[in-house]
């Protein structure tokens, strides 16, 4: 792997924000471009994916993101049953090839942006999500952000399954660190950014007693009943200027 | 990888005579995709019914992993029998609901394995398949075969390609034009990448269909080639010769 990991900024969480934000505020501004499940199913396993573009009032720079919130709706469940962990150590010092494969949870990525003097640099990243933890009400996430053009970063987030405030339910918090990708650039934050988490038909083989099984994971359980507004999620991130926005948004139940 | 599927050893040794032999030719394309195939036949006589394996690589050098593909078609020599008279039938519909168990045995005639790839966040997730070759009726005039393909880890998947037997121009006797579905992995990330196939057609151990060598062979060995289409457009050609079979 690569030899030196830098601590880039708020990029990989924005990317979570990306899932279910959808309002203004402060001088930052957040452009929900997507989000939804697939299937779309009652009751059923699903990849949860969203998208989402930042931009700032005051400049051409968002100000980077220090911590999310981010709030799935109430009644989803997570059934990790088959699924493996990896330790922070191992991605930290060898990246995602150290994580078992059954410890992936997602992925996404995006386009990052800082400043560097007068020029404005911006740098694509990706995400790969990793289960730190699977234990039920003890889940934890690890996140590896790297981008590779024009600067080498790579840096290692982690997040807890959270339980939102009604009418939410499970979502999953970040803190983000300062990402400063060149000692004299601005600290990093992003322009754009996609989340995907979970698929429904995730399978690993295991040895039972000897023998090789197929194990289906399920991962994200979209609730039995859908309330007839929708599905209401959300998105609490605070900036490095110290603002905080609270993005809403619904996802249309499914067809009968 | 063609030497591993023919089972008994005598075979396998005259396969890998047969596969080392052949050159198999990347040929240029406008982007770094590239493919290499790898013809193989045993046993090698003229005019015996025999196994064909054929099998091919993809890679892209600057991407890492190829666009997916979205389809194939092979030119086979002059005077090589693809006889799919005495298989029997599956309806489409029914290889891409259930695949070979759904279907008559003697429908199946051919099995192999491939590899499949996808780019998603900063790693190359490979997943392998095991692929059948099941007749379906005849379209347009022409025999035809699905590919159905199943992979189980990390994602459960399923997909079925159409392939239709055509004649061609010599120096080649027949080409199998194959169309290949996407193959979708999670929202936001691109369709699953074939990085390598390989496929058994006929031999001893077959339910139905066969494959006879030509009778003659001409002077430079057994023309194959392979075109490659991919998603993006782009287009990569592989070509390779099997020495003559000898007699007796």
């Amino acid at each position: 792997m690569v030899p030196m990991r830098r601590i880039l900024a708020g990029v990989g969480v924005m990317c979570a924000t990306a899932l279910f934000a959808g309002a203004a505020g402060a001088a930052e501004t957040v452009n929900i471009t997507e989000a939804g499940f697939s299937p779309n199913q009652l009751g059923m396993p699903t990849n949860a994916f969203g998208s989402a573009t930042i931009t700032s009032t005051t400049g051409p720079v968002p100000s980077p993101i220090s911590h999310v919130n981010v709030y799935g709706p109430a009644g989803v469940t997570l059934d990790l049953n088959g699924t493996g962990v990896c330790t922070e150590e191992a991605l930290r010092q060898r990246g995602p090839q150290a994580c078992p494969a059954n410890s992936r949870a997602g992925f996404g990525g995006g386009q990052g942006i800082y400043q560097l003097g007068k020029e404005l640099v911006e740098e694509k990243y990706t995400l790969d999500f990793f289960l730190s933890d699977n234990r039920p009400g003890h889940t934890k996430l690890l996140i590896f952000l790297s981008g590779s053009t024009p600067v080498l970063v790579e840096i290692v987030l982690k997040g807890t399954v959270i339980t939102g405030p009604k009418p939410y339910g499970l979502g999953f918090s970040v803190d983000v660190p300062p990402i400063k990708v060149l000692p004299e650039a601005s600290n990093a934050s992003a322009k754009t950014a996609f989340l995907t988490l979970g698929a429904r038909n995730v399978a690993y083989f295991r040895r039972v007693h000897g023998k090789r099984k197929l194990f289906h994971v399920k991962g994200i359980v979209l609730p039995k009943s859908c309330p007839r507004s929708g599905w209401p999620v959300a998105s609490q991130f605070t900036f490095e200027d110290g603002s905080t926005v609270m993005a809403k948004r619904t996802i249309r139940c499914p067809r009968k | 990888m063609t030497g591993a599927r023919t089972g008994a050893a005598p075979r396998t040794c005259a396969l890998l005579a047969l596969s080392c032999c052949c050159a198999a030719a990347p040929a240029a394309s406008a982007r770094a995709a590239s493919a290499r195939i790898h013809p193989a036949l045993a046993p090698a006589a003229p005019g015996v019914r025999t196994a064909f394996t054929f099998a091919y690589s993809l890679q892209d050098t600057e991407a890492g992993v190829p666009p997916p593909l979205r389809s194939v078609v092979v030119h086979l020599p002059l005077g090589l029998g693809l006889d799919l008279g005495g298989a029997a039938t599956c309806a489409r519909a029914r290889v891409r609901r259930s695949g070979p168990s759904g279907c008559p045995q003697r429908s199946v005639i051919g099995r192999g394995h491939a590899v499949l790839e996808v780019h998603a966040g900063s790693q190359s997730i490979p997943e392998e398949a095991v692929v059948w070759a099941i007749r379906v009726p005849d379209r347009g005039g022409h025999s035809a075969l699905a590919i159905f393909g199943r992979g189980e880890t990390p994602l459960v998947q399923q997909a079925t390609s159409l392939a239709t037997v055509l004649p061609d121009r010599p120096p080649y006797g027949s080409m199998l034009s194959v169309s290949v579905p996407a193959i979708p992995t999670v929202v936001y990330e691109p369709d699953a990448s074939v990085i390598s196939f390989s496929m058994t057609l006929g031999g001893p151990r077959a339910h139905a269909g066969g494959v006879t060598l030509p009778r003659r062979c001409p002077a430079g060995g057994l023309p194959f080639a392979a075109g490659f289409t991919f998603a993006d457009q782009t287009r990569a050609l592989a070509a390779a010769h099997l020495p003559c079979p000898r007699r007796g």
